[in-house]
């Protein structure tokens, strides 16, 4: 109960397909609705669930509790870990990113985002802070924060 | 409680391409042999049948329902795990022990050589808001950030997480199932420029078209059907805070995975995997993971799982083999089939019918998997003949 296989090199068919994946949108939510307009706002939110502050707010928290809105008001952050991506998943060079999980000092979680330093420079504990795009660029997404930069 | 057992297995493809055949025939050729291997006619034989897949690898949308006829599922109970097949495999243990079912079927396959937007694929299953909007260039800079917070966390080195592929790319070269075995060097891997610091190509693996069939029954039937059962002696899985909150992850650390292997572990009475298993088939999709499975599985104290490998205690030829195989870094990820990759390494070596790389003298193995980034789902089982 099996087919026989024959050498079908170069004899191959396959169906063009396409996947209609584009058009989406992607409900912020409670917590996400006021962190996008923190970031616009050139402020960061976080949530504070029992003694603990989470980043990034998610309206509920790791334990399943609802989670309170809070500025987030470290104005330094620490590189949690980092990495230096240099190739794209299929093997091409890509410019070296250096992306890293960022924490405010006093919160768990932290963004990820990138860290405008050179790749040689970066190590777990260093000390950033976030820089936005000015006012106008701003658009309620993460990328308003530029890049976070050595503090 | 009834005792599980698997009973036959089947496979076909682990080729970087398998051209001559679509994913649902991928699906009957490896059915068709496990049902071979088993004795049983799944037509009557077999009373459920799961199948582990996502819509996403499929490119098509509520892809469960193309799961029952390549398996024999028609018009008998067959359900769909969005998961690793090892989650399969838990849920085919769970129906048994009720004894409802004395056989189930679990499926799982990959076609990623059909997926042209492969990376496109793992970048939509990143958070939308947080996320995607960055553009990173590659999505397994999650296993970057992973693998920069192992080194920091346990003293590791580079060296030891070349020495975890190295090792397992030369383990592959006596399997005919490992595509990407090859007699790479440490030194090769160390000179090659990593694509997502501290991964060099060489330590992330690469994909493979592959599908896995396997037949459990209880121990009734096992006894019935073949001479050499595999007791299934424990299953375990957690997700962690996952793909939704991928900033929460304890970075360097799988506890999904601990957990998982507690929940096996109980239900097989260990206490010491080390002293009281032989061998284990892990996860390795980046060469770090290992040594972070190693540890969460407790076959290795907390932050020496490098010092045990400089040792060559989880060489082919050490005290305790680890991914004799070859694991995903020669024979490939095959999306939610890798966690049977490594249950049918495992269940070939304890029947003595691993070939070439069988290991002598095996009665017990560690089996785990997990579902790699940006996921965060472990799951392990204990195997034993």
């Amino acid at each position: 109960m099996s087919w026989d296989k024959f050498w079908t090199s170069g004899n191959v068919k396959h169906y063009p397909g396409k996947m209609e994946v584009e058009k989406y949108v992607y409900t912020p939510g409670i917590h996400g609705l006021e962190m996008a307009k923190a970031l616009k706002d050139g402020r960061i939110l976080g949530m504070r669930c029992g003694g603990t502050i989470y980043v990034p707010p998610r309206t509920f928290c790791p334990d399943g509790e609802k989670g309170e809105l809070v500025d987030v008001t470290d104005e330094e952050w620490i590189v949690a870990t980092y990495t230096v991506v240099t190739r794209d998943m299929y093997g091409n060079p890509v410019k070296p990113q250096v992306v890293a999980l960022v924490r405010p000092i006093d919160a768990e979680g932290g963004l990820f985002h990138y860290v405008n330093a050179d790749p040689d420079e970066v190590w777990i504990g260093m000390r950033v802070r976030p820089v936005f795009k000015p006012e106008k660029e701003r658009k309620g997404l993460i990328t308003d924060i530029e890049y976070f930069e050595p503090a | 409680m009834v005792r599980v057992a698997i009973v036959g297995i089947g496979w076909y493809g682990f080729k970087p391409s398998v051209p001559e055949l679509s994913f649902r025939e991928m699906m009957f050729e490896a059915s068709s042999r496990a049902y071979m291997d088993a004795g049983v006619d799944p037509r009557s034989d077999v009373d459920a049948f799961v199948s582990c897949q996502e819509d996403y690898w499929e490119g098509i949308a509520i892809t469960d329902e193309f799961a029952p006829e390549p398996i024999g599922g028609v018009l008998r109970p067959t359900f769909t795990v969005a998961g690793d097949g090892l989650q399969g495999i838990a849920q085919a243990y769970m129906l048994i022990k009720t004894g409802y079912f004395d056989v189930v079927a679990v499926e799982s396959h990959a076609k990623p050589s059909d997926v042209e937007s492969l990376q496109e694929i793992y970048e939509l299953a990143m958070d939308p808001h947080y996320i995607r909007p960055l553009g990173v260039a590659n999505p397994f800079f999650m296993a970057g950030l992973d693998a920069t917070a192992y080194l920091e966390r346990t003293g590791a080195t580079r060296e030891h997480l070349a020495m975890v592929a190295a090792k397992n790319r030369n383990n592959g070269l006596l399997n005919p199932r490992a595509s990407y075995a090859s007699r790479v060097t440490v030194d090769e891997i160390l000179d090659a420029e990593p694509a997502v610091y501290p991964l060099t190509r060489y330590e992330i693996a690469s994909f493979a078209d592959a599908a896995v069939v396997v037949v459990l029954a209880s121990e009734e039937k096992a006894r019935e059907l073949t001479d050499t059962p595999v007791w299934l002696e424990g299953i375990g899985w957690a997700t962690e805070a996952g793909t939704g909150s991928p900033e929460w992850h304890l970075w360097g650390m799988m506890p999904s995975m601990r957990v998982a292997a507690d929940m096996a572990y109980s239900m097989a009475g260990i206490s010491d995997p080390m002293g009281q298993t032989d061998f284990a088939e892990v996860e390795d999709r980046f060469s770090y993971a290992e040594l972070v499975a190693l540890e969460e599985l407790r076959i290795a104290p907390e932050s020496a799982a490098h010092k045990l490998l400089e040792q060559g205690v989880f060489d082919y030829q050490g005290r305790y083999p680890v991914n004799p195989s070859g694991g995903s870094l020669s024979m490939g990820v095959a999306f939610e089939a890798t966690g049977l990759a490594r249950l049918l390494e495992a269940v070939l070596q304890l029947r003595g019918e691993a070939g070439a790389h069988q290991l002598e003298g095996v009665e017990r193995a560690v089996v785990a998997s997990w579902r790699g980034p940006p996921t965060r789902t472990s799951m392990v089982a204990v195997l034993s003949v």
